[in-house]
């Protein structure tokens, strides 16, 4: 990934979309880029959306899991969406904490989520 | 020394000295009756007389008794004078009485007008290789004995040198159709292009043996699944010279377990049906026992519908399910959060009393796992999350 990690603003929320095989170098940069851009714009919610990532190891689930972090430290509520069955298993078995992740179908759903009107439901 | 005529000129005493060193043959003379009248080591060695012993004495000595009584000698000697030669193989015995398996070559010897004044013998001991002959024979009519299997032998190259029975039934070809042509014959057209047969025997040298399961042809171009094993065969100084090709035919196995695969299949599809009751609601009834296998195939299939139908709650009921024991319940937990990472919520429905306290007892970590008594509460639930849901986007519009 270049430098222009794709991250498109919506209203109060930032929408990140993660693509193709992610390296130690293409990591930092999406870290760099989204935590900028979150203090920049003063976001309140980022979807991350994995539906584009050709594999997802342990590797992959554990820089998943830190940008959550990052987003949360800077004051944002962060959610995944478009994780694939396949993805899921392997996550699960290889028993990558995901615990505290929010997630969501699809960025439509994730986004009514972040509006946090059924976070009691929900979580 | 000297067993027979006394060296009359040196020429005959370096013809006996050379007649002496042959000691694998025996070649005596007989004189015009089938007297014995020369001796030599070569002769000692095979039927044990010493020269003393047997100078003097008929051929007859060396026959068996059925061979005296029908009087092979006189027979054999008339033969040898009439035709110039008379070649045998047969039993013949020695001093001991021991017999042994011979060739004899009977050549008349003639002197200067003509007349018959004895025969020269030539004998050879050949009851090891006539053992060895028939001990091929037996292994040969073995190979041909075994129908179900095609046993072959190929040369280093490839080609048929062998074909049995087994193989006649297996291939429909028979001997004359095979012999000299290259295995790739029996190969699928794709097969033989994609030189399959030399990469086989390559591994067959390489790892010394070489098995595996294909499509192969039949004469009438049927095909068949073949399990297909290559040995090489190795001379004294361990080149190879051959391949010994083993062979057969599989397709009813591999008929009735692809049927026995395929209905595991349907019956694991049957066994874990995702019903969609709401928009955005599954229900998937777990009914009897769940192994492993069925516990990956329910989870494999219920993670698939949920993106399929973009599902947003999942009602997982195991009021069907007999018994609790750690690792379905381990699997149950792991299926609601690979839901969950999907973003989908699980509701656990149907759990019994003695199911709660069995989960319980087992010390599995619940987490925040959504549970109700009844299918009909988990509904409940499920649809106040959806209506929630439909009721946030709602929010908005209204505000």
């Amino acid at each position: 990934m270049p430098d222009d990690v794709p991250i498109i603003r919506m209203g109060q929320n930032l929408l990140v979309t993660l693509q193709g095989n992610l390296e130690d170098t293409t990591v930092e940069q999406i870290e760099r880029a989204v935590t900028r851009e979150v203090a920049r714009t003063r976001a309140t919610g980022v979807l991350v959306d994995v539906n584009g990532l050709s594999m997802v190891d342990s590797f992959v689930a554990r820089v998943i899991a830190r940008l959550v972090a990052m987003v949360r430290l800077l004051g944002a509520q962060a959610t995944i969406v478009g994780l694939q069955p396949a993805v899921a298993i392997t996550l699960v078995e290889l028993g990558v904490p995901m615990a505290h992740v929010r997630t969501a179908l699809n960025a439509e759903q994730g986004m009514a989520r972040l509006r946090g009107s059924h976070d009691e439901l929900v979580d | 020394m000297g067993y027979g005529g006394v060296g009359v000129s040196a020429e005959l005493s370096y013809y006996q000295q050379m007649i002496d060193s042959i000691t694998e043959h025996e070649v005596i003379r007989l004189d015009d009756k089938g007297v014995v009248c020369s001796w030599h080591p070569g002769a000692e060695r095979l039927t044990r007389y010493a020269a003393d012993e047997i100078i003097g004495r008929p051929l007859s000595v060396f026959y068996t008794e059925e061979d005296m009584v029908a009087n092979r000698m006189e027979q054999e000697l008339r033969t040898a004078a009439e035709l110039g030669r008379c070649e045998t193989e047969g039993w013949r015995v020695r001093k001991d009485g021991t017999r042994f398996w011979a060739t004899v070559t009977l050549t008349p010897i003639r002197d200067g007008h003509g007349t018959l004044v004895g025969y020269v013998k030539i004998a050879r001991d050949l009851t090891e290789r006539r053992e060895q002959l028939l001990a091929a024979q037996a292994v040969e009519q073995m190979l041909d004995a075994i129908t179900d299997y095609e046993v072959i032998r190929l040369d280093k190259d490839g080609y048929v040198r062998s074909w049995s029975s087994g193989a006649r039934r297996l291939k429909q070809y028979t001997e004359e159709e095979v012999l000299g042509h290259h295995m790739s014959m029996f190969y699928t057209e794709e097969d033989a292009r994609a030189g399959l047969a030399d990469r086989e025997l390559s591994a067959a040298v390489r790892d010394g043996r070489f098995e595996t399961e294909g499509w192969r042809m039949r004469k009438d171009g049927s095909r068949f699944w073949a399990n297909v094993t290559l040995s090489p065969i190795r001379d004294e100084t361990q080149e190879v010279i051959g391949f010994v090709k083993v062979a057969r035919d599989l397709s009813e196995r591999r008929e009735q377990e692809q049927l026995v695969q395929r209905q595991r299949d349907e019956i694991l599809e049957l066994s874990t049906p995702v019903i969609q009751v709401w928009d955005k609601v599954l229900v998937l009834p777990v009914i009897g026992t769940l192994d492993s296998l069925r516990a990956a195939r329910l989870t494999e299939g219920l993670l698939e519908r949920i993106a399929l139908n973009q599902a947003e709650v999942v009602i997982l009921d195991i009021s069907g399910v007999p018994a609790i024991d750690t690792d379905v319940a381990q699997h149950l937990l792991k299926t609601v959060e690979a839901a969950r990472l999907m973003g989908s919520v699980s509701i656990l429905s149907g759990v019994r009393p003695e199911t709660a306290q069995a989960i319980v007892h087992l010390g599995i970590e619940l987490g925040n796992l959504r549970s109700r008594n009844s299918l009909r509460d988990a509904l409940q639930l499920a649809l106040q999350i959806v209506g929630a849901g439909v009721a946030a986007e709602r929010e908005p519009v209204n505000a």
